[in-house]
């Protein structure tokens, strides 16, 4: 656990130390069950995260860059309190939110329930969820869509549905990730200002995006994660041209220089267990 | 026992929250039919009608259970029946199905399987109400034995949720377990006392095993209440069933609490 004298705790946010993420990949359902009930590991480590440590300062916009399988999104989960880390350290001061593409909707109930449901579970009371509906609704755009079924909706009106109940919930602490890239522009416009509001009232807020454009205008700082592992990390103006650079020698690679470098990621990132 | 502090203290200060959410469960359940929640009260009557036509008339049962005739007596516990068997099957895949709604780890975790159990508690309550009423009007009027009912009602909800514990955490880990259960639950219907007296034909011995179901309990003491035949809370059987409840609700949360902070990973 890390601790602050008063001047830091003002403006630290996120203070992420040494975390790691350890999941096990098995050959098969029985290792898997030995590994549960058995004191003896079984079982193949795959580190999704190793060792990654930063901070972010109260009002700092963050952008999570790196390929696919880089652990961007296992980083988020971590942040947003879902998915628990292996190892290591988080601090966060106050609440936080994650707003991801599929946010845990229940398909059966309407937009309304749903917004009700979401509230509820995450501790409001009846009262707070009246007041708070209303703004929801209007913020997300989906008219009379409102009442019918979630599992009527397309991915954009989702994704709405979820970018609207999260900002209302008053995070303190946000995490995108690739949200706003199935929304339309206009919605996305109206994402990225409300989220300017945020970052003058300052929150903390993190970003992930393969849309390196929207990235570049938005954030000011990015992480670069590599085989789970932190890369680069600081002003966007100088991660990004790093990381361009990178993608462009990626794309100009072989096929088989390109298979070398997955196969090495995969080996650097898993480990037998003796 | 510090398992067991914890998921009780969860229990009741989210009392409000297992209200709620327990009516959105039957929402969401109920929501694609036109006849909406009526099914709750439409699928037990049809079964009942069904069971009738097979142990009523087709076999013809005709040796009344005591002094009760063999219809009534089966009615009420195919109306436990009807609470406890969806209560156990859905309350074992109560946290994988629904941890990816909860999407927040401070989310206590331990109100998941009570809440569904509640909402199949509330279709039990309307139609325990509806036969009791039926009763007062076919010759079994409301009693002192009567007061037992709640008790009773009661100790089926606690008994289901310190189940639950056990099942939805194993199933989350293992969904054999899942299918284990509903196994079982087809068994379970014809080794407790819902469509055969065991008291007519059994040996002794036997009839100590069958009881050793605590389901055995619980059915033969919503019928003592209802039917007004004597008290079934005074007796040693009590004793042993909250002994039975009490293990499984240490070894249901001695094993939530342990695993649940990895649920999410092993979906």
């Amino acid at each position: 656990m890390i601790s602050y004298n008063g001047s830091e705790r003002m403006t630290k946010s996120v203070v992420v130390k040494n975390v790691t993420k350890k999941y096990k990949l098995y050959k098969n359902n029985s290792d898997k069950l030995k590994d549960v009930f058995l004191s003896k590991e079984y079982g193949e480590d795959y580190f999704a995260l190793r060792n990654v440590s930063f901070e972010a300062e109260k009002g700092d916009i963050i952008g999570f860059v790196g390929v696919n399988g880089s652990g961007k999104s296992t980083l988020s989960n971590i942040i947003a309190g879902i998915v628990p880390e292996t190892s290591g350290d988080i601090e966060i001061e106050g609440k936080t939110a994650l707003i991801a593409v599929a946010s845990g909707l229940n398909n059966q109930l309407s937009g309304r329930e749903n917004i009700e449901l979401k509230l509820l579970m995450l501790g409001f009371n009846k009262q707070e969820i009246t007041e708070l509906e209303p703004g929801i609704i209007e913020f997300s755009e989906l008219g009379k869509f409102i009442d019918q079924p979630v599992k009527s909706y397309s991915s954009g009106m989702k994704s709405r549905l979820g970018f609207a109940i999260s900002i209302h919930i008053d995070p303190d602490v946000m995490i995108i990730d690739e949200a706003l890239s199935v929304g339309d522009k206009a919605f996305a416009e109206k994402c990225l200002d409300k989220m300017n509001e945020f970052k003058e009232q300052g929150k903390t807020m993190f970003f992930v995006s393969h849309s390196l454009g929207q990235m570049k205008r938005f954030c000011q700082k990015a992480l670069w994660l590599e085989y789970g592992e932190v890369r680069a990390f600081g002003p966007i103006s100088e991660v990004m041209p790093q990381y361009e650079k990178f993608l462009k020698d990626y794309k100009a690679m072989n096929d088989l220089e390109k298979k070398k470098y997955r196969e090495d990621q995969m080996a650097k990132r898993s480990q037998a267990q003796a | 026992m510090s398992f067991l502090t914890t998921v009780i203290k969860e229990q009741i200060q989210n009392f409000y929250l297992i209200r709620r959410l327990s009516l959105y469960e039957m929402k969401s359940t109920n929501k694609n039919n036109y006849l909406g929640m009526l099914w709750e009260l439409l699928n037990p009557a049809i079964q009942v009608v069904v069971f009738y036509f097979v142990f009523g008339i087709g076999i013809k049962q005709t040796e009344d259970i005591g002094e009760v005739p063999f219809f009534i007596w089966m009615i009420i516990g195919l109306l436990v029946w009807f609470f406890v068997n969806p209560s156990i099957t859905q309350g074992s895949k109560a946290v994988y199905s629904r941890i990816k709604m909860v999407s927040k780890m401070n989310f206590p975790l331990s109100v998941i399987p009570t809440y569904v159990i509640i909402s199949k508690f509330y279709p039990h309550v309307a139609l325990i109400s509806l036969t009791a009423i039926i009763l007062q009007f076919t010759g079994y009027p409301i009693s002192i034995y009567f007061i037992q009912l709640p008790y009773f009602m009661l100790s089926t909800v606690i008994f289901l949720i310190a189940l639950s514990l056990i099942t939805s955490t194993l199933s989350t880990i293992a969904r054999d377990v899942q299918m284990l259960v509903q196994s079982l639950m087809r068994v379970l219907l014809y080794v407790t006392p819902i469509l055969w007296s065991p008291y007519l034909h059994l040996p002794d011995w036997a009839l100590t095993l069958m009881k050793v179901n605590p389901l055995f309990y619980l059915i033969e003491g919503y019928r003592a209440a209802l039917l007004g035949d004597g008290w079934y809370i005074w007796s040693t059987y009590s004793l042993y069933f909250w002994g039975v409840v009490v293990v499984m609700l240490l070894i249901g949360s001695a094993l939530h609490v342990k695993f649940r902070k990895h649920f999410i990973d092993f979906l």
